[in-house]
């Protein structure tokens, strides 16, 4: 009893530091700005109690419906075209081709460049005069678009770019695909079932747990975009690109509305959760393709 | 090997220890027996060596206070959060246009009577740089370097496009007709060069009006938008991409380099003129010291046309205390010392830019490395001058003017709508921000 109990409380002792962590910085945090969002608090006067106001502002608040609605379309076409790019590429790395690591080590090595870089990098690569991406428009004896400046194609290009970071779910695709049990595909090839039928109806299933994963970490990413958007079209032209996370970072450090910044991440983790839950209901229809 | 829970608790007692024994030190350069000032400014490079150099020899010739000087990004912003979490620096660098909303939050202290009793009184500034330091009736800043708005013309592209060198456009119709002896197309019809363009830099999207005797506020502090002077100014801006076509505008200034770069679309001579300040002039000593230039003022309207009042924005970097400063007297004594004539010339000399003083010492312009000082004073000194609009909800004024000055560019709003958005927009946040502060009042 005794050595149980002393071997609770050094159990206790070690996670001590991210318990206290936790608390310091998680939710205390988190309890504060839920009160900041029911006040009207710059980010230096004492913050006066307002009740719902900023919750009811945001309902005539153009702006933020047009970021709303701006990060969805975002979240809509980049999450669906990651999530097939990194399975399509991780089922080409799983074979034991000799150029599979190679590969993979490009496909990975992207998501160890800082963000801030690689935008620059991507500045480069859709300038319309001297990129990269043009340049091959132009040899195929196309014109290329004002990738950055054009409503429209700057939205796509920051939709383009998302798909540089894809090594990650790469790398979590092609574990999920080694754990599939060989005799499984073995006995359905035995029953008929061609290539395609055997990844969507065994394949599939099986890795269904990696697909929420990465589905799950690509909406987070998806609707917390910030720095590239923010570096490579700072929100424009005309507000085309101008997504939720910038908003509050305007709202909070340069309009100097903290209470309203605070509402508006309340308002995106519910937007959020109403996103993850709509990701597990698909991920549930795929459990029922087995 | 196995990794045993010995072992990685050994493996972490070193690594600890390393840091400790061999990590990082603080500033071993902090004497001990002097009242540390934090300093915190935004200038790094050349601009912060000179401002390096006048706090060391300010270190060097007392020995009771020591001031340490940080370069911080995004300074406006830092130094806010660091008010609201109790731990500001000692003395703020700061742009004068972030003033009004500093001194409304309740952000700094006030200098007026600090200023007083140093002897510092209002009448040694030259008249614009009075309203900068000032907001609703107290003075919140000592300014230390400033600069006005002027209109550099590369003269180099003017000969090859066949313009006489001479030739300085006073009106927003000479800018124009340069403008089409300057630009250049290909064979295809996209942009090569251009005489002038809004958009390189583009840094000051809503300054436009008032080269068409336009204003951004009244005198209540309410919002002018779509002041007639305005919808001239952006029928003029949108005229641009009507007449050259957005697309090929977007490719132009896609393909301009970054401003502080060697790139930079003047120092390339594609574009022949930019409106810029006098640090333009480091970047052309730095990058191309043969570019033959000249600097003359911002064109203005023929209705608005004055050559003994020329009209451009004047602006200025300030120092102050912030609100919470542990020793403001000493912050003062340090900021008093910087006022010294003497030293505000050297790092006028150092930017490259005009003094704020009245009175410049005798030889100043003559060795300033600056050749088109006179005319940035010239400006600066005009009664046209016009600083940023002062109001607190200036942050958000000027994000909807690029907003809207980025819809206009690309043709999707006319003038008109431009500015009523601008207008309705910032109506609103002024409205906002006076019942708010009406509630605290109440309160």
């Amino acid at each position: 009893m005794t050595s149980s109990r002393s071997s609770l409380w050094l159990r206790m002792l070690w996670v001590a530091p991210w318990m206290v962590g936790l608390a310091l910085f998680y939710a205390v945090p988190l309890a504060m700005s839920l009160f900041f969002s029911l006040t009207d608090a710059t980010m230096i006067e004492p913050p006066r109690f307002i009740g719902l106001d900023n919750y009811a502002a945001l309902a005539r608040d153009r702006v933020f419906w047009r970021c709303v609605a701006n990060t969805a379309i975002y979240a809509a076409v980049a999450i669906p075209l990651a999530m097939i790019l990194s399975l399509w590429l991780a089922a080409l790395l799983s074979t034991r081709h000799a150029l599979a690591k190679p590969v993979l080590l490009l496909v990975f090595a992207p998501t160890v460049v800082p963000l801030v870089a690689a935008s620059m990098i991507w500045l480069w690569i859709f300038n319309s005069d001297h990129g990269l991406l043009n340049m091959l428009f132009t040899a195929a004896g196309a014109t290329g678009p004002n990738w950055l400046t054009t409503h429209g194609w700057a939205m796509s290009a920051l939709i383009i770019m998302s798909l540089w970071s894809v090594g990650q779910s790469v790398v979590i695709y092609l574990a999920a695909l080694r754990d599939v049990p060989r005799p499984l595909i073995e006995s359905a090839s035995l029953e008929g079932l061609g290539r395609f039928r055997r990844f969507v109806h065994v394949v599939l299933p099986t890795i269904a747990p990696a697909i929420l994963f990465n589905a799950i970490i690509q909406t987070i990413t998806a609707w917390q975009v910030f720095a590239a958007p923010y570096i490579m079209t700072g929100g424009g032209p005309d507000r085309s690109t101008y997504f939720y996370s910038h908003y509050v970072y305007d709202q909070a450090f340069v309009f100097q509305h903290m209470g309203y910044a605070a509402t508006l991440g309340w308002v995106q983790c519910l937007l959020l959760a109403v996103c993850i839950g709509a990701v597990y209901l698909c991920w549930r229809r795929l459990g029922d393709l087995r | 090997m196995e990794v045993t829970r010995r072992s990685a608790i050994g493996l972490m007692g070193a690594s600890a220890a390393g840091l400790v024994l061999f990590g990082p030190r603080a500033d071993d350069d902090v004497p001990t027996d002097r009242l540390v000032l934090n300093y915190w400014e935004k200038w790094t490079g050349f601009e912060g060596v000179a401002m390096r150099e006048l706090v060391d020899e300010f270190n060097r010739t007392q020995d009771r206070l020591f001031v340490r000087y940080l370069a911080v990004n995004s300074i406006n912003h830092k130094a806010m959060i660091s008010i609201a979490g109790g731990a500001p620096p000692d003395v703020i660098g700061l742009w004068s246009f972030n003033l009004p909303a500093y001194a409304e939050a309740g952000a700094l202290l006030p200098m007026d009577d600090l200023a007083a009793s140093a002897g510092l009184t209002p009448d040694r500034w030259i008249d614009s740089v009075r309203p900068l330091l000032r907001h609703e009736g107290r003075q919140w800043a000592m300014m230390t370097t400033c600069g006005s708005l002027a209109l550099y013309l590369n003269l180099d592209v003017l000969e090859s496009a066949g313009v006489d060198p001479a030739f300085e456009p006073r009106t927003i119709k000479e800018l124009d007709d340069l403008n089409d002896r300057v630009t250049l197309r290909s064979s295809r019809g996209s942009i090569q060069r251009m005489g002038f363009v809004h958009t390189e830099p583009g840094w000051w999207s809503w300054m436009w009006g008032f080269q068409f005797g336009g204003r951004l506020l009244n005198e209540s502090g309410d919002p002018t938008a779509t002041d007639a002077g305005n919808a001239d100014a952006y029928g003029w801006v949108r005229s641009y991409p009507d007449r050259f076509g957005a697309e090929k505008l977007l490719s132009f200034q896609s393909g301009n380099g970054f401003y502080g770069t060697a790139q930079n679309a003047f120092l390339q001579g594609r574009v022949a003129s930019v409106v810029q300040g006098p640090w333009l002039a480091n970047l052309i000593e730095v990058y191309a010291p043969n570019l033959r230039y000249r600097v003359v003022p911002v064109p203005v309207a023929e209705a608005v046309y004055d050559p003994d009042a020329p009209v451009g924005l004047f602006d200025g970097d300030v120092v102050v205390i912030p609100r919470g400063a542990a020793h403001p007297e000493a912050s003062f004594e340090f900021i008093a010392w910087l006022q010294n004539r003497a030293r505000l010339e050297r790092l006028a000399l150092a930017h490259r830019k005009n003094t704020p003083l009245r009175q410049a010492s005798a030889g100043f312009f003559e060795r300033h490395p600056n050749r088109s000082i006179r005319v940035h004073r010239r400006l600066a000194s005009s009664p046209r001058a016009f600083g940023v609009p002062r109001t607190r909800v200036w942050p958000r004024y000027e994000a909807e003017f690029d907003t809207s000055f980025e819809s206009l560019w690309i043709g999707r709003l006319s003038a008109d709508d431009m500015l009523a958005r601008v207008q309705t927009a910032i109506e609103q946040e002024t409205e906002f921000a006076r019942a708010r502060r009406g509630a605290r009042a109440d309160v």
